[in-house]
């Protein structure tokens, strides 16, 4: 009995070999009927695909991120990575666009006045502490740079170098307290002395008890003799209130500086003034208002038109 | 009451199948993950004579071959799971030890699925199917061997009550 039912078992497993073997030998010929079956397994899978989809996405995505974590983390430091560069980048860039911006216009300027000048990245600011206002530029003795050379921007009248090392110099800036610049009043020539105060405004002392001056009126610098420390012509500011104190021997104003002392990036050492004093070529051009737009309308009455209500 | 037990049988594992279709095959575990699937019939298998074994592994098979994800040609799979589920039976039908402990039936069940997807990396690349890398392959098949390892013990209970059910056999496991 016991071998009968072994041998039905070995039977039904060769029949089973067997079978096998044929679906094989039917499928690797290419027999078309079971490619059928696949697809009308799939006919029938597939709604129950697309239901299982959407139950297990949320699942899925954890299994996905738990299974990607170490890769999804190193991504995130990658991309953290990459964006810190492309700030720095960015940030460069708006750094080099300023400056760019700046050299401008101090080559407009220079080369309206024909100074020739040698431009300086200013590489630090001196402490406020020491109640000195001075920078530091990168430009030496090497650069051709020599102590009381006038220091300008695009705007104007820095300051005046004070020391000068091999590849660095100190810039005493017109906002010092010590800063004294000998100035004219653009147009007028009345003259007078700029003293800094310490901020972006400074101290104006008329010379001449006879003449007057209003706000709004441009300084620029007279020179010195030999163009040192300053070169004529240099717009140094504007006049924003005047003084009219009674007993005062001459008129006094206050003047804001044209330059912008809080960002200066990159400045320009004047080395040679130009023989001819540029006189009032170097104001600065006042910006155009605004054009405000107007509208005009054009109303052409209809042949056809009928008073309303009728 | 044969047409009743391979009915519910049937049915039982075209359940099981789906579900390996539908939602099993759709998570991506590392390392080749598992199939619900696979365990289901070498559980059965072990759990079962010898004859009904091959008969369920051929029927797992043919179901495992028509499914659309199957690379190889209709036949590979029901070749490889009735050799394996027959001789899984073969090897613990009337050893009470092998049966009625779970830790060996687990073992068993894990080491049967590492030869069955060993045997059909091997046949398929017999047959032309195109062979992945070795290192992927490896991890593939001692991974599918862990993953049967922790999933099975969870399986076990419910495969053993059903196939009681099918077969109204008293098993203590």
């Amino acid at each position: 009995m016991r071998n009968g039912g072994e041998n039905r078992g070995r039977l039904l497993l060769v029949i089973l070999i067997v079978s096998s073997l044929f679906l094989i030998t039917l499928d690797l010929r290419g027999v078309n009927v079971l490619d059928g079956l696949r697809s009308g397994t799939q006919t029938v899978l597939s709604p129950f695909q697309r239901a299982g989809n959407v139950v297990l996405t949320p699942v899925k995505n954890f299994v996905n991120d738990i299974t990607n974590l170490g890769r999804t983390r190193n991504q995130i430091e990658d991309l953290r990575k990459q964006n810190q560069k492309l700030r720095e980048q960015l940030i460069s860039r708006e750094n080099q666009d300023g400056e760019i911006k700046q050299l401008k216009s101090i080559l407009d300027l220079a080369g309206t006045a024909r100074f020739k000048i040698v431009s300086a990245k200013v590489i630090s600011q001196g402490s406020s502490l020491a109640f000195t206002r001075t920078i530091t530029i990168d430009a030496g003795s090497g650069n051709g740079i020599k102590k009381n050379m006038t220091v300008i921007s695009g705007k104007g009248l820095v300051g005046v170098v004070k020391e000068v090392f091999a590849n660095s110099s100190i810039v005493m800036l017109a906002t010092d307290p010590a800063f004294k610049v000998g100035v004219r009043v653009a147009g007028s020539q009345q003259i007078g002395i700029l003293a800094g105060l310490g901020s972006s405004t400074a101290n104006l002392q008329l010379l001449d008890n006879q003449t007057t001056i209003k706000i709004g009126d441009i300084l620029l610098a007279r020179g010195s003799v030999n163009s040192q420390p300053f070169v004529p012509g240099v717009p140094v500011g504007r006049v924003t209130s005047v003084s009219n104190a009674a007993g005062a021997v001459t008129q006094s104003a206050t003047v804001k500086y044209f330059a912008d002392f809080g960002s200066l990036g990159v400045v320009s050492v004047v080395v040679r003034a130009p023989k001819a004093d540029p006189r009032d070529a170097l104001i600065p051009v006042k910006p155009a208002p605004t054009p405000i737009p107007t509208v005009t309308v054009f109303v052409t009455p209809s042949p056809s038109a009928s008073p309303s209500g009728n | 009451m044969l047409l009743r037990r391979f009915g519910f049988t049937g049915t039982i594992f075209v359940f099981f199948f789906i579900v390996q279709e539908a939602a099993v095959s759709q998570l991506n575990f590392p390392a080749g993950g598992f199939s619900i699937f696979l365990i289901l019939t070498l559980l059965w298998a072990a759990l079962s004579t010898p004859e009904v074994a091959a008969a369920v592994g051929f029927c797992a098979g043919i179901l495992l071959d028509l499914s659309p994800s199957t690379s190889g040609p209709l036949g590979h799979w029901t070749l490889i799971l009735l050799l394996m589920s027959y001789a899984i039976a073969f090897f613990s039908y009337g050893d009470e030890n092998m049966r009625g402990n779970p830790l060996s039936l687990i073992l068993m069940v894990s080491l049967a699925q590492v030869i069955v997807i060993f045997s059909y990396l091997v046949t398929g690349f017999l047959f032309g199917n195109s062979a992945t890398s070795f290192a992927q392959s490896a991890i593939t098949i001692v991974g599918s061997g862990l993953w049967t390892l922790v999933v099975t013990p969870l399986m076990l209970p419910a495969v053993a009550w059903l196939h009681d059910l099918a077969f109204d056999s008293r098993m203590r496991i």
